[in-house]
């Protein structure tokens, strides 16, 4: 054997080559910005929660780096949007302040409109907005197509129900007559009250199969092979519906009626919601180019466990009101509310800035930005599952 | 004729091969492969996240090499030197089926202390191990993927890292003496270690690695 230090020396020289072999050294976190698929256009359609800005505003805090959650997953692929729509004269005209757009989703779309100027090219109609863009082109594999309605709708329906006893039925029978026919109008409502309730589920499913029509015809037809689809949130646990069910437990006499009413008319209302929602998820059942949004599930859960997700208020609109509707409920003004003011008036018993970054509420209706950004992860999280981001 | 030749030569091949093959004072370099496969359980992603947020680590596989030190016929410290491991980690619990969150290198650093069943001479020694282990984590990379799920973007993207900590090892081999010098070992290791994921986001995920290692390597007495 040769002496320890010789064999010492050579055995060092072998893990010396070793070492450099293994190249080891640290490093820092660093991040790969690449998705899975490449898409270099989002084309957006739908209503508020959706808009970019066709009113000269967003539906949330106002600022340029507060993003609605469509905006934040164009973001993940790199991509910005704008709004198609501008609002002029009463009318929607194309915004030419901006070319290139292809954000089309206007706050108070329908997938049937029928307030004001309702007509069949009016875009508040989600389904214009779709046959707008088909009018003009076709989708590719590059696109990603980002399309909400009838949240809106439910809110009609869910009005026009409760002013049942005090126009005879009329502005319900009227949206009901939208989708669904006389006879089973007449019907449901000499029914009684049961029947008069259930025929909204009726129409809201009617709603879903209308929507998928639109969607099929003017977007799978077109070619568009990565589609999302949002499924109507759980509205009743908005600030605005907690009221309206608040009010019915009023009429109600409140106490342990007035619950138990209030209690019936949010599962009712619920009914009609999850009646649109598995009809649209039967209607995209097994289509591999579209990913629904159980946007109702994660609605409620972010409610139900606001700590979870990081809320500190899930029942406050962090907005001030600033009047009083028709309805009596409270009206809220977004081009006022920004950071700025909302930093310079926090709630009694809060101190410092950001308290409205935790609330998920901007206005009655509408999420704050950061109820936004748990909306944009919860889409990612599904076009990961698909493999597209 | 020719047979017996054979027989005779092989017998002095393993005469030769196990004449003091590691005695006391034996210095064994050796190089080889190894696969970690982390067993991972994993805690839940602290708030704000999807309830029951999980991952798991995948296993990797890299080369390896090593000194053992001989301190007696029977007992032999050994330092093995790996090259870096690349592990994915993916989304598991909540999130299952989302994919690659990002990958990590680890550096697994062990000393262990082994006793060598048999005796110098033998051809055939199996053998345990225990000692500490450095797991160093280091080169995280996330995807777009993490980016997507925790609110980040391309331009603000959400990082990962896994804290470096100290764990015990386990071993369990055999070496087969080859001839005098040369030898071949196998090895299956079970490492008890535990590491703490964090988000540029700031939630942190408590996670059991607990890897399994197989590591092959042919080593030469200096």
């Amino acid at each position: 054997m040769k002496p320890l230090l010789t064999r010492i020396a050579a055995a060092s020289a072998a893990l010396l080559g070793g070492l450099i072999v293994a190249g080891c050294g640290g490093g820092g976190a660093t991040a790969d910005t690449t998705p899975q698929v490449n898409i270099t256009s989002v084309k957006v359609f739908g209503d508020s929660i959706q808009d970019s800005g066709t009113f000269g505003y967003k539906f949330t805090v106002q600022s340029s780096d507060n993003l609605i959650f469509a905006e934040r997953i164009a973001a993940n692929y790199g991509l910005t949007l704008c709004n198609f729509y501008a609002f002029s004269g009463g009318t929607f005209v194309l915004n030419t302040a901006k070319t290139g757009c292809t954000n089309y989703a206007i706050g108070g779309g329908r997938i049937t409109y029928t307030g004001a100027g309702a007509g069949p090219t009016n875009p508040l109609n989600v389904g214009v907005q779709l046959a707008t863009y088909a009018a003009t082109g076709s989708y590719t594999a590059t696109d990603l197509v980002i399309i909400d309605g009838g949240g809106n709708d439910a809110a009609d329906l869910v009005g026009a129900y409760l002013t049942i006893p005090k126009d005879s039925a009329a502005a319900y029978s009227g949206l009901l007559g939208t989708l669904l026919t006389p006879t089973q109008i007449g019907t449901a409502l000499a029914g009684g009250a049961t029947t008069t309730a259930q025929i909204a589920g009726v129409y809201m499913t009617a709603l879903a199969d209308k929507f998928y029509t639109a969607i099929k015809t003017n977007v799978l037809d077109k070619g568009a092979t990565h589609v999302v689809v949002m499924n109507i949130p759980d509205i009743t646990f908005t600030p605005r519906f907690q009221m309206v069910l608040d009010s019915v437990a009023l009429a109600s006499g409140g106490g342990t009626a007035g619950a138990t009413a209030r209690a019936q008319a949010q599962a009712t209302f619920q009914a009609w919601i999850s009646a649109y929602n598995t009809e649209l998820a039967a209607k995209f059942a097994g289509d591999e180019r579209v990913v629904l949004i159980d946007f109702y599930k994660a609605f409620q859960d972010q409610v139900a466990t606001p700590a979870q997700f990081g809320l500190t208020n899930v029942t406050t609109p962090a907005c001030p009101a600033t009047g009083a509707g028709s309805d009596k409920l409270p009206t809220y003004t977004f081009p006022t509310c920004t950071p700025t003011a909302l930093n310079a008036a926090p709630p009694t018993g809060v101190t410092g800035t950001d308290w409205w970054k935790s609330y998920a509420f901007a206005d009655g209706f509408h999420p704050t930005p950061y109820g936004h950004q748990l909306t944009q992860q919860l889409i990612a999280k599904s076009l990961a599952t698909k493999g597209w981001l | 004729m020719k047979t017996k030749l054979l027989l005779g030569a092989a017998a002095t091949l393993l005469a030769a091969g196990s004449a003091f093959a590691q005695s006391a004072g034996s210095i064994v370099v050796y190089a080889g492969a190894a696969q970690i496969k982390p067993q991972v359980e994993s805690g839940d992603l602290t708030a704000p996240s999807l309830a029951g947020t999980k991952v798991d680590v995948k296993k990797a596989s890299s080369f390896v090499g090593g000194v053992t030190y001989y301190w007696t016929d029977n007992i032999s410290i050994d330092l093995p030197i790996a090259a870096p491991f690349k592990h994915d980690v993916v989304g598991a619990g909540a999130i299952e089926g989302t994919g690659k969150l990002g990958t990590v290198k680890s550096l697994p650093m062990t000393l262990l202390a082994q006793y060598r069943f048999g005796d110098a001479n033998s051809a055939f020694r199996p053998f345990v191990g225990a000692g500490p282990t450095y797991g160093y984590f280091f080169k995280p990379r996330a995807t777009a993927t993490l980016s997507g799920i925790t609110g980040g973007t391309t331009s603000n993207p959400t990082t990962l890292s896994m804290k470096s900590r100290l764990g015990a090892t386990l071993e369990l081999g055999a070496a087969y003496n080859v001839t005098k010098d040369w030898s071949a070992s196998l090895s299956v290791t079970k490492t008890f270690i535990k590491t703490t994921g964090s988000l540029s986001t700031g939630q942190t995920i408590e996670t059991t690695l607990d890897p399994v290692s197989v590591k092959f390597g042919i080593g030469y007495r200096f």
